[in-house]
């Protein structure tokens, strides 16, 4: 059934990303009237720069959270693949965009090594991805060794072309890496709400058992997201040494935190099974400018953004329980008085 | 209930033989490491991941998670230096530093038992306030120039060369243990993880008890805060960054599930020991501690895999008994299998 333009915008209204629209929307209007170099657009668009990964990983970790899991490994993996592109450029003398591939089928097959762990072997996703986050990060410094140069330098001097992923503006206004991220929306909005695989990866968040029952192959499933977020993780790593100029092994160390509560920012269920990811887009968005903005235009330190985040997440996720919490109430006072003592 | 009973027993004793084993395979390497003042220092230095360890198994055995445990230990730590450096009295230092715990711990267990915030996320979301008021407290500078009969306390020794923190965290481990498996309340812990909404209809206070379980991780952090700022002498603001996972880890390598209702405190500090003495391993095997990573990664997701999918192979194994001997008796067709 189509929809009338109207009825589109009421049931938009309705949800969950257009709270996240307008928080972005205040956002715009607070920093901009506080300072108006923040709407300058090669001034808002420089701060794609540090964001950037967070909202490409984030878009595929939404992938991961809707079946059910977690993926606390992703950070390591942007490591990894920096400095793999790095070595395999400079000491294996291999071509920039050759290493650049290797790097993401190395990233791939972390992911994968992890999903076979946790859809084949019943391991709890936390755990494996605990263990993957130390093991890759400790590879990749493993791999920084290989190197002549020496690891907490860095390998830089990348050619040309390659610097030219992060430089490349078009029209002189829009960066190459709002693009690649606009394409990876796209990508991942189209696989995940408009095919057959991303209606499984639901079916198989909200109810695996019923997934296995109804033929879908549910093991594969999961493992096949976790691949994914290796390969975002891998595209963040590959645009992030682009923008630095230099690979190293710890690039990535502190996206974890920012990553996931992107996602659950975005609407995402942590127990699976509901999700978006217009939402999870706009939710990395809203993190991103609240960090850029703050100390832009509020000239509030850069060490004290922890706390802005923190709270955003605590007041949206408090306000979400308890609006939602009415239901809860009416249905365990009519199912079991037991909830009240047990308060 | 008494096969439940052993099996609690076996998941302890299986990582203390791996812990054994461990050992055992390093010594054989270098047997300088067998020499009891090396063994004992392996413990020693576990002294504030035991206690991190053990305090998130609190909330690990209700079945929740708490990652802001590394942020809690950097606060109290920063709260109780400062405090001492200004030459405020020992006890009130101290105190203030267990409070700062307590007070986060009353926070995370009112958001995700009172509120009903899945934890994770929760504690995710205070992780970050308290990182960031950390800076705030510290205004970003180091605390330094601790009482140097303060940091002297970390190296005081007891008996031989236990020192007198360890001790102290071990009697206190112990003491809980047997609260936790001998007392009614303490087996609460257990049950609600276990099954919450079972706990609850045999009148299990499920949202007392973890929100006991959040204040009681809190503390230990709190405390593992004042031992770290004893043992390192100065405290930056980044103090703790990413020991919650290590912490969490060390519970894993200790036979605790994620998933709650299952494991011990002494699991979790085996675990500690582990975790903590992987860098100190591979001192003694020749390898550069770039290796410290990879091997811990390695170690833990070896753990997890081979427990599960022996798990997964006992439970096959046993339902396949049960339906063979359902099958004989003639029952097999009244309701299949209920497992």
């Amino acid at each position: 059934m189509k929809k009338s333009p109207l009825e589109w915008v009421q049931s938009f209204i309705k949800r969950w990303e257009f709270v996240l629209f307008l928080i972005l929307v205040f956002e715009f209007i607070a920093f901009g009237a506080k300072n108006h170099k923040f709407l300058i657009p090669t001034v808002l668009f420089s701060s794609i720069n540090d964001i950037i990964s967070i909202c490409i990983i984030s878009l595929f970790v939404t992938f991961v959270m809707i079946t059910g899991g977690i993926d606390i490994q992703a950070g390591a993996i942007v490591g990894l693949t920096s400095i793999i592109t790095g070595v395999v450029w400079q000491d294996a003398g291999v071509n920039i965009w050759i290493a650049c591939l290797i790097a993401i089928f190395a990233a791939a097959l972390c992911g994968a090594l992890s999903g076979y762990f946790i859809a084949y072997c019943g391991v709890q996703p936390m755990v494996v991805t605990l263990g993957g986050s130390f093991l890759y990060s400790g590879l990749a410094l493993l791999v920084s060794k290989l190197s002549a140069t020496e690891s907490y330098k860095g390998i830089s001097g990348f050619p040309e072309s390659f610097a030219q992923i992060a430089k490349f503006k078009l029209f002189d206004v829009i960066p190459s890496q709002l693009i690649i991220f606009f394409i990876l929306i796209v990508v991942a909005y189209g696989l995940l709400h408009k095919t057959k695989y991303g209606r499984k990866v639901f079916l198989v968040g909200v109810n695996a058992h019923a997934a296995e029952y109804s033929g879908i192959n549910s093991r594969l499933v999961i493992l096949s997201t976790y691949m994914l977020s290796g390969v975002s993780a891998a595209i963040a790593g590959i645009v992030l040494t682009s923008y630095l100029g230099t690979a190293k092994s710890d690039i990535g160390a502190t996206f974890t935190l920012p990553i996931i509560t992107a996602v659950v920012l975005g609407g995402t269920l942590s127990t699976g099974g509901k999700g978006s990811i217009i939402g999870t887009a706009l939710a990395a968005l809203v993190i991103g400018i609240l960090r850029f903005g703050l100390p832009l235009c509020f000239k509030i330190n850069t060490q004290y953004l922890d706390i802005p985040v923190g709270l955003l997440l605590l007041v949206v996720v408090i306000s979400r329980s308890l609006a939602g919490n009415q239901k809860v109430i009416r249905f365990f006072r009519g199912v079991s008085p037991m909830r009240k003592k047990s308060l | 209930m008494n096969s439940v009973k052993n099996l609690f027993k076996i998941r302890e004793l299986t990582s203390f033989l791996f812990l054994i084993v461990l050992f055992l395979l390093v010594g054989s390497v270098n047997a300088s490491f067998l020499s009891p003042t090396s063994l004992l220092n392996c413990f020693n230095d576990s002294v504030v991941f035991t206690l991190l360890a053990s305090g998130i198994a609190f909330v690990i055995f209700t079945g929740e998670i708490d990652v802001s445990i590394g942020a809690t230990l950097g606060l109290s730590a920063a709260v109780s230096s400062s405090m001492l450096r200004d030459g405020s009295n020992w006890g009130a230092a101290v105190l203030a530093g267990l409070l700062t715990g307590i007070l986060v711990g009353v926070i995370n267990g009112f958001g995700v038992s009172i509120l009903g915030i899945p934890s994770l996320i929760f504690t995710l979301g205070t992780n970050g306030l308290i990182r960031g008021m950390i800076y705030v407290y510290t205004n970003g500078a180091w605390v330094e120039n601790l009482p140097s009969a303060f940091t002297k306390l970390s190296k005081m020794k007891l008996v031989g060369n236990l020192t007198v923190f360890y001790t102290f965290v071990i009697v206190l481990i112990i003491l809980a243990h047997f609260i936790l498996t001998r007392t009614h309340k303490g087996k609460y812990f257990i049950a609600v993880g276990d099954n919450a909404a079972g706990a609850a209809l045999v009148g299990i206070p499920v949202v007392k008890t973890k929100m006991i379980s959040y204040i009681l991780c809190g503390v230990f952090a709190a405390a593992a805060g004042i031992i770290y700022s004893s043992r390192i002498g100065f405290i930056t603001p980044t103090a703790g960054n990413g020991y919650e996972m290590k912490a969490i880890a060390a519970c894993v390598l200790g036979g605790i599930s994620l998933t709650g209702g299952l494991g011990s405190l002494i699991g979790a500090s085996i675990g500690a020991v582990i975790m903590s003495s992987v860098s100190r391993i591979l001192v003694f095997l020749g390898f550069s501690s770039d290796y410290d990573n990879t091997i811990t990664g390695v170690l833990l997701i070896a753990i997890v895999v081979i427990d599960a999918v022996s798990q997964n192979h006992a439970a096959v194994k046993n339902r396949h008994t049960r339906l063979a001997a359902r099958t004989a008796v003639g029952e097999a067709g009244k309701g299949g299998d209920q497992d």
